[in-house]
């Protein structure tokens, strides 16, 4: 829990930054020994310095964004175990960080696999489910707002998900359509309108199974909490890091679909511009909410639809730029770093990143050209990136160990760099693990 | 030929360009010259795509301009236009990937440019590509895949080939394939995108 001192009004966003970055530095710890106490605040504070972009002895390395599959894979645990058996991780969680010592710690996310089966979840589909139980998870995309509905979304893009995207999102969530409009509920009889689902069979039973759901989900987040704690309390600091997406994504990943939305910037352009305009107040206020709860430093930005290859420079500048970045201003403003997880080539896109200010951004790269970024960025900004993920799956140990070096060598100079995967990989060896892990410990 | 429809379907005019199809097409213009058009379009597209003039945006809704004046123009055709196809493809999302967007282009525009394509869908295990490989004799495979997971199943895809007797070319694209995983999988070529797979298939058949 992020509390605001007395005097926030007055401050600015770098010193609002600074009040974040100082309460998660200094969250409290149970450490199992003095050691780790020690191992805990070297690794924290050089993570701290390289937040501020203060001189640091050396770059860190991050393999993993907070989460990776394959420090559980390594032991034979499979993609549902990640799923359904969260208990089994902890024993590889722990042993990975004792034999590897990370820079930051790494867990697995959370994925509650018993509630999406109690609600019927259709976005993604995953081990033990519907794909095979070596496999986690995979996106299933969907049309979740037709074309027709823009104007639904745009008026009031929380009565949407409620009433009209979770119904469709989870099948046992069909009766939360049946809400009535809240606004409206103001007088004696609107009480009426106010509890009548809640009295009909369909939707008690759907409350019933959303309460068991939650049941469930508060057994994983206990299981993972509890092995998050043990692993903090062994010396390692994590990233902090809460998850979003910019309007575009949100709209194109999970409401209308790529095809559908990259089709809209044609054929609705209007609905399309305005959506995204709708989502901006409703994006600021939830990661604000967020970013107090869990005392994160940062919000992570997984970004998919504005890459190099997916749009021209004029469309992402008309589409995909100005709500983002509008987001990201007014996150900067409430002292809220926005770390960004450039999937794909973002080469046509660092002029727009530079707009940013001064420390408001961490930028992790996949394809992108790291010489390039560091003569565009690396004075303003975080940098990290980008080793491939074909080299960490495929790759010898010393290919990796050599691209590592030249990056190492190449953001020598840079005031904050942090040596970091490229796209997500799922499988590697502990071999070139380790060569990643070490490349930047001289 | 229709300049003013090559120009509108280049251009992304979806109505204007669906709309001047039936009007031609009521004005007695020959279905076979509107397709001819199409492919022109095509074309076009193709080239400004490799020019960095356009982006999936527009491979996309082409694919779709062109689906819908299919749908007005073939009920027209009195007899199947013989087009000569300059080779076969069988394409796929290897198994235990579900993404289609980039496959769907790939055998868009591997369809426009004159091949003949077998498209088996996603998530599409080694031997069904083997069993259509017998069936559909193509000289070109291409194997799809968007995610990291996609390297072992396309490295084993290619090795059931191999081991099915298939001496044709294997072309593998997505957005994390490069050639380090061309070597890994053991396939013939990879493409970055949908035309350097058209270009990849079209020197493989000498077309």
């Amino acid at each position: 829990m992020f509390t605001r001192p007395d005097n926030w009004n007055k401050m600015t966003p770098l010193e609002r930054r600074k009040a974040r970055l100082d309460s998660w530095q200094n969250a409290p710890v149970q450490f199992v020994s003095p050691e780790a106490e020690a191992k805990y605040t070297e690794r924290i504070t050089r993570l701290r310095k390289i937040y501020d972009m203060e001189p640091h002895d050396r770059p860190i390395a991050d393999a993993f964004m907070g989460a990776n599959e394959y420090v559980v894979r390594r032991k034979g645990l499979q993609g549902q175990d990640v799923v359904y058996n969260h208990d089994k991780l902890r024993e590889p969680l722990l042993e990975f960080h004792r034999e590897f010592q990370p820079d930051v710690s790494v867990g697995v996310l959370p994925y509650p696999g018993k509630s999406w089966d109690l609600l019927d979840f259709k976005l993604y589909v995953w081990g033990g489910q519907k794909l095979p139980g070596t496999m986690a998870i995979q996106a299933v995309e969907g049309e979740y707002m037709t074309g027709d509905e823009y104007k639904d979304f745009i008026a009031d893009p929380t009565a949407f998900w409620l009433k009209q995207y979770l119904p469709r999102a989870y099948g046992a969530l069909a009766p939360l359509a049946m809400l009535p409009d809240f606004p409206r509920i103001s007088e004696s009889v609107d009480t009426i309108d106010l509890l009548l689902p809640f009295g009909m069979p369909p939707f008690q039973e759907m409350l019933h199974k959303m309460m068991e759901a939650g049941n469930e989900l508060m057994k994983v987040l206990g299981s993972i909490g509890q092995t998050m704690g043990m692993i903090a309390a062994e010396g390692f600091p994590a990233m902090g890091l809460n998850i979003v997406k910019t309007p575009f994504d949100y709209l194109g990943d999970t409401l209308r679909g790529t095809k559908g939305i990259l089709m809209d910037m044609y054929r609705r352009p209007k609905d399309l511009l305005a959506a995204c305009e709708a989502y901006v107040p409703v994006l600021i206020k939830s990661i604000v909410s967020a970013s107090d709860r869990t005392n994160a430093p940062a919000v992570l930005y997984v970004l998919h639809k504005g890459a190099d290859a997916f749009m021209s420079r004029a469309q992402f500048e008309k589409f995909y730029w100005p709500t983002w970045k509008q987001v990201m201003l007014a996150l900067y403003e409430e002292g809220i770093t926005s770390y960004l997880f450039i999937e794909g080539s973002y080469n046509q896109r660092l002029d727009y990143l530079a707009e940013m200010p001064e420390k408001s951004l961490v930028c992790h790269f996949d394809k992108s050209d790291m010489r390039r970024v560091k003569e565009v960025l690396s004075d303003k900004f975080i940098i990290a990136g980008n080793v491939p993920a074909s080299l960490m799956s495929a790759g010898t140990t010393d290919e990796v160990r050599a691209y590592c070096a030249e990056l190492v060598e190449l953001y020598a100079d840079a005031p904050a760099y942090i040596m970091a995967h490229g796209c997500y990989f799922e499988n590697t060896t502990d071999d070139k693990l380790r060569a990643f892990l070490e490349s930047v410990r001289k | 030929m229709s300049e003013q429809l090559v120009k509108l379907i280049a251009d992304m005019e979806e109505e204007q360009a669906v709309a001047l199809v039936k009007q031609l097409l009521d004005q007695g213009a020959d279905p076979v010259a509107i397709l001819d058009d199409c492919r022109a379009a095509m074309s076009i597209i193709g080239q400004r795509f490799e020019a960095g003039e356009c982006f999936v945006p527009e491979l996309i809704l082409a694919g779709e301009i062109l689906r819908q004046i299919s749908d007005v123009v073939k009920p027209r055709l009195t007899q199947t236009a013989e087009t000569k196809k300059v080779g076969r493809v069988v394409m796929g999302t290897v198994e235990g990937d579900i993404h289609d967007i980039g496959k769907d282009i790939v055998t868009f525009m591997l369809d426009v440019n004159g091949f003949e394509v077998q498209d088996l869908g996603v998530d599409v295990p080694a031997a069904k590509f083997v069993e259509a490989v017998k069936d559909f004799q193509p000289q070109v495979v291409g194997l799809s895949g968007f995610l990291t997971l996609a390297y072992d199943p396309m490295k084993n895809t290619v090795k059931a080939l191999r081991e099915a007797g298939f001496t044709g070319k294997v072309m593998i694209g997505g957005g994390q394939i490069d050639e380090q995983i061309r070597q890994y999988a053991g396939a013939d070529g990879y493409g970055k995108d949908a035309m350097a797979a058209v270009a990849l298939a079209k020197s493989w058949v000498g077309a």
